[in-house]
């Protein structure tokens, strides 16, 4: 990746955190907040807290208290993207832990995400049916998509250690398309490009969480239970990645990332800590393609080329490299966009739906809407190309100011 | 023998195509260092302009292209100019996606315009062929890899020996001493392009004469991406040579897996141009052809 | 600072476009039905007015009983005192493989309602509209069932549903909703699922008639390749010409080809190493034109035939002209688009194509895939039962539609078992540059021994 400043960004992130003088303060008052300064840190473990300001502390809180309430606030329709942006942030936070914390560009995400969405289906598929089905419970199922993801995710590791930048890039989509072969070879598996299988069935103790029903004395729709199912793994995977990034591991990965011959002769062994990288990042992808699955009800071997893998860069770009909460920032943008763009014909009722333009004009609305799907994306980035998370700093710092400018 | 031989000549055929499209990914990384995924929309905007120029135009086959050509040029230039200079010294990344916007849309109004029936190009070529040693030459295969050669040359010339190509060069080399030179560096980005747009367009062309072309032809210039890397990111030679090897090992696979490897699957043609820039960069991590990147602590 | 304003504007605005469509104005999806009142009493937001025109239909107030059908005319409504019933369309109609079908068959489909409103006042004092509630798939499943999920509940049934793997990935979802499906996509599965109404013969019976007609025609043959995309569509008719070649003691010869015109190589080689006596073609226009073209160039004289997709008229203007005049047949679930039979002529007068589009099979496939849906509403609003379940269970006692001669009478059978439901007879054209279609007709329902012993016991694909 095109050396993103990370220290520049968590600066941005926690402006307000004071250059530390250890040694003096942790003796006197380890962990403890002066009661008068609330934002003074007293401690380096307390500047590299999991929320480690108040603010912080209490948005997410605010979000996540909004999060739970939602499946009763929104439709069924917006519930189902959230479902699937939620397991994209998954895979988008795989992604931003090998490409933007990292540094390893990897355009072989969607073959991951395949691994795992086919484990996933292969042991919870009902053993009955033409394709390969194990009948397990999806409890297993998903741990078992990510080791499966995460164990092809070391296996191609090597690749990186001996190749850099956009070569690892075009190499790592070489898997996607041999991927593509396998999985339209393999149709006792897959069932075959056009028609696919049936995707993973989400079964917690006989209690269907892909169907409507009773769960916990509440009816619930399919999509309200899947939305608090991909919420609940996305909290915890976010949670794990944030606290991996902040432990030896991640300073290692950025370390490897900022000047990896620099990192090599601090004594950081490379090959070990990309194979990590890759080996951790597949299994999020792996668990993404699980749940991905779990609400597409079907797996077409075709879904898993190029686009994929962009889209997936896509989110981490837009949402802004090398964070977490920009991973699912980004991955609910590029979900959320073709649905945004699907309201062209409320904005523009002057474009005509007849696919065959009788009354003239240049565009019918569903090109409009495939052409906004493009410029939106273009706009935002020129606009915009620290991504949301710069975005947020932004307005952040604006606020903090008024009314002054600066 | 005579198998492969013609094998042979139908994977040049094809690979000239290709190597004009990597020629284009090749000219604009070297000057912006970014891969622009819309390369492919570009082909499909060129070959669609010719087609309709040709056939529902009633234009000239060589006029038409000559017309696309201009066209192509000043797209390429407007799109840089545009969209693309206010990103200068913003991370690659960021504009690649970028570009694959600008694929999208540009793509979709391609599709508008080639409409619902599949467009014949109006070549001259066609499916003609003439027998020379018991191995067949389709004639487009032959216009395909002269027009490449020419193309080719006229490209080394102008960077060997204009002043705009020698600026192209040192720009390539080092943007900020090019600048410090009096090099205008943003007319550089804008020629790269063009060119680019140029030489999709031509490719387009080839790969639409003899057939038709349709709403999915695009998806042939993602070809171009093991050319470049096989031939190494940043070189011109490297590209064609990528391009060619490319459509070689298809034509090859294409012939002789289903006698020889048929446990590979079917089709493996389509994966294998893959599977050689895998194997070419574990022996050269930079490709063929391409400037390993000096390691500095 | 100014341009932090317009982003926060720019913000605000996209959250309030994403809040405007918020539960409150869906009905309650008819899985939630009774035994939970308090699903719909919990809404928070409940009467919040809506101000977003796309679910701003007159569906919200007035039918919350009978989703998809109100008391309001349609949006294009015709008949000023009609009520309106909503059929969804989910389609490929931008960038996705079958971009070049998706349109022509929505206008199809759109005409034919036209008609029936205008014709015949409606059915049971509705008119029915497909074009408020149709939706772009991309051709991917994924797509599919997030766009099914916007339209679920403010439609009766999903007249067009385009592809096999989109429409088996919201069959589950059809099934909660108690609607049906046409599907654009010609393969042997969907027979099995009554929740489906296919329209004609699948590709492995037009497979099987493309073999038996040629033998019928041309006389016995020694091979038979076929030529096929690794896609539900090669792969349904690949079966077919291999039962049909065991009929027939042909050897058959399966190639799998990639799509794409470069990629046709392979296929090209194996027809001029094995010269077979017929070469069945599953591909596009563009891959059939490379292979028929390129094979006859090298000297091939043995014949071809392809699928209904597989043709397009501007074949005559390429270079493998000649190769179709001479050398290709075509085999479809329908007659071509010229064709002088009640259905199609009013299809072709109500279509009124503007200038520069040309008519051809997909617009007969949109028209044609309206007749279920057309029967299905007429039998529920007979039996007063004018709701999703009314006309499901109408489609599902089905046992003929009246096609207007665009199908065999046979065709429509919904109530009958998958053996009985299947369609066997196809439809052959052969090439000609006078009709815009650039096909005419060879034979009309043309059912061979083959497809007629047959025993539909499951899919075809199941068995390549």
């Amino acid at each position: 990746m095109s050396t993103v400043n990370d220290r520049e960004r968590e600066d941005a992130a926690s402006p307000d955190a004071p250059p530390l003088d250890d040694a003096q303060s942790v003796s006197r008052t380890r962990g403890r907040r002066l009661s008068r300064r609330p934002k003074l840190y007293t401690s380096y473990r307390q500047d590299m807290a999991l929320l480690n300001t108040p603010s912080k502390r209490n948005a997410v809180l605010a979000l996540l208290a909004f999060a739970a309430v939602s499946p009763w606030l929104f439709a069924d329709s917006l519930l189902f993207i959230f479902a699937v942006a939620f397991a994209a942030a998954i895979g988008a936070i795989g992604l931003n832990l090998v490409t933007g914390f990292a540094g390893q560009v990897s355009l072989g995400h969607a073959f991951f995400i395949a691994v795992g969405a086919y484990t996933a289906a292969a042991f919870t598929g009902d053993p009955d049916v033409r394709h390969i089905g194990l009948g397990m419970q999806w409890v297993v199922a998903v741990p078992a998509a990510a080791l499966t993801a995460g164990l092809a995710g070391l296996v191609i590791s090597p690749l990186a250690v001996r190749l850099r930048g956009l070569y690892l890039a075009i190499v790592t989509l070489g898997l996607v398309f041999l991927g593509e072969h396998i999985w339209k070879e393999w149709r006792s598996l897959t069932g075959g490009l056009g028609a696919g299988r049936r995707g993973v069935i989400v079964e917690v103790a006989g209690a269907r969480l892909d169907r409507a029903g009773e769960l916990f004395g509440i009816f619930m729709t399919a999509q309200q239970k899947m939305f608090y199912v991909t919420l609940i793994l996305l909290v915890a995977l976010a949670i794990l990645a944030r606290n991996l990034t902040r432990s030896a591991i991640g300073r290692a990965w950025s370390a490897i990332r900022d000047r990896d011959i620099a990192a090599e002769i601090m004594g950081i062994p490379l090959t070990k800590y990309k194979a990590m990288a890759f080996g951790i990042s597949s299994a999020y992808a792996g668990v993404a393609g699980a749940l991905l699955y779990s609400v597409t009800r079907v797996i077409d071997p075709g879904s898993f080329n190029l686009l994929m893998s962009i889209q997936y860069i896509a989110m981490i770009l837009v949402g802004g490299v090398a964070t977490i909460s920009g991973a699912i920032a980004g991955a609910l943008f590029i979900s959320f966009l073709p649905f945004i763009t699907r309201q062209a014909p409320v904005l523009f009722p002057f474009i005509a739906t007849d696919p065959a333009l009788r009354g003239g004009g240049l565009i019918n609305v569903f090109q409009l809407e495939g052409i906004l799907y493009g410029v939106l994306i273009i706009a935002f980035l020129v606009l915009q190309p620290r991504g949301l998370f710069g975005l947020w700093i932004k307005i952040r710092n604006y606020w903090k100011g008024w009314p002054f400018s600066y | 023998m005579s198998l492969l031989a013609q094998s042979l000549v139908n994977g040049l055929g094809q690979g000239a195509a290709y190597a004009l499209i990597a020629v284009g990914f090749v000219i604009i990384y070297k000057s912006t260092y970014v891969i622009s995924f819309a390369q492919p929309a570009l082909m499909a905007a060129g070959a669609t302009a010719v087609a309709l120029l040709t056939v529902q135009g009633g234009f000239n086959f060589f006029v038409a292209v000559a017309i696309t050509v201009v066209a192509a040029a000043a797209l390429g230039f407007g799109i840089e100019r545009s969209i693309l200079r206010p990103m200068v010294g913003k991370p690659v990344f960021i504009v690649a996606i970028i570009t694959l916007g600008l694929d999208v849309v540009i793509r979709i109004i391609t599709n508008r315009f080639i409409g619902f029936e599949v467009r014949p190009m109006g070549d001259p070529w066609g499916l003609e062929r003439t027998q020379v040693l018991g191995i067949t030459f389709q004639h487009r295969h032959v216009a395909a890899f002269v027009t490449a050669g020419v193309i080719l040359a006229l490209l080394y010339a102008f960077f060997q020996y204009t002043r705009m190509g020698l600026a192209m060069r040192a720009a390539a080399f080092d943007q900020e001493t090019a600048l410090a030179q009096g090099v205008n560096v943003g007319t550089v980005f804008g020629l790269s392009w063009a060119f680019a747009a140029v030489l999709a367009a031509i490719a387009g062309v080839f790969i639409g004469a003899g057939s038709t072309i349709d709403q999915g032809t695009w998806v042939v210039g993602l070809k171009a991406l093991p050319a470049i890397i096989l031939g190494g990111l940043d070189s011109v030679p490297g590209a064609v040579i990528g391009g060619l090897a490319v459509g070689i090992v298809e034509a090859l696979f294409a012939t002789y897996q289903s006698t020889y490897m048929p446990w590979l699957g079917s089709n493996f043609s389509v994966v294998a141009p893959y599977v050689l820039m895998l194997l070419v960069l574990m022996v050269r991590p930079y490709g063929l052809f391409g400037t390993p990147e000096v390691q500095r602590v | 600072m100014k341009h932090t304003m317009w982003r926060l504007a720019a913000l605000v605005f996209l959250l309030a476009l994403v809040v405007a469509a918020c539960r409150a104005d869906e009905d309650e999806p008819t899985e939630a039905l009774p035994d939970d009142p308090d699903a719909v009493d919990e809404e928070p937001v409940d009467d919040e007015p809506d101000d977003d025109p796309v679910d701003d239909d007159p569906v919200d107030e007035e039918a919350m009983d009978v989703p998809g059908i109100t008391e309001e005319p349609c949006p294009d409504g015709i008949n000023e005192d009609n009520g309106c019933i909503y059929v969804g369309s989910l389609n490929d109609l931008t960038e996705g493989p079958f971009s070049a079908a998706g349109p022509l068959i929505q206008d199809a489909a759109e005409a034919f309602w036209r008609r029936v409103n205008e014709e015949e006042g409606g059915i049971g004092g509705y008119d029915v509209d497909i074009s408020t509630y149709v939706r772009d798939n991309l051709y991917q499943p994924e797509v599919h069932s997030e766009v099914y999920q916007e339209i679920r509940n403010n439609i009766v049934a999903v007249g067009i549903s385009l592809g096999s793997s989109p429409t088996i990935a919201v069959e589950e979802d059809l099934e909660a909703d108690s609607m049906f499906a046409v599907p654009m996509a010609w393969n042997s599965d969907f027979i099995f699922s009554d929740i489906i109404a296919e329209t004609g013969p699948n590709y492995c019976v037009d497979s099987m008639n493309a073999v038996d007609y040629y033998v019928d025609e041309r006389g016995d043959i020694a091979t038979i390749m076929s030529i096929h995309y690794p896609n539900d569509y090669g792969q349904d008719a690949d079966v077919g010409v291999r039962i049909a070649a065991e009929t027939h003691g042909a050897e058959h010869i399966g190639v799998q080809t990639p799509p794409g015109p470069e990629n046709q190589g392979d296929a090209i080689q194996r027809i001029a190493a094995e010269q077979p006596d017929l070469v069945i073609l599953t591909t596009n226009p563009t891959d059939a034109g490379a292979i028929v073209g390129e094979s006859v160039a090298a000297g091939y004289d043995g014949f071809f035939i392809g699928h209904g997709p597989t043709y397009n008229v501007a074949l005559l203007d390429s270079p493998a002209a000649d190769a179709f005049l001479n050398f290709y047949w075509n085999v479809a679930p329908y007659a071509v688009y010229e064709t002088d039979l009640p259905g199609y002529n009013a299809m072709r007068e109500w279509l009124d194509l503007p200038e520069g589009i040309l008519g051809n099979n997909f617009h007969v496939a949109g028209w044609v895939s309206q007749y279920p849906v057309k029967t299905a509403l007429e039998a529920a609003a007979e039996n007063d039962d004018l709701t999703r379940e009314g006309i499901l269970a109408a489609k599902q006692s089905l046992t003929a539609v009246e096609w207007e001669g665009t199908l065999p009478d046979e065709a429509g059978n919904y109530a009958g078992e998958p053996n009985e439901r299947a369609v066997r007879a196809s439809f052959l054209s052969q090439p000609d540059t006078e009709p815009e279609s650039g096909v005419t007709n060879l034979e009309l329902e043309f059912t061979g021994p083959t497809a007629q012993d047959y025993d539909f016991s499951e899919p075809c694909r199941d068995n390549y």
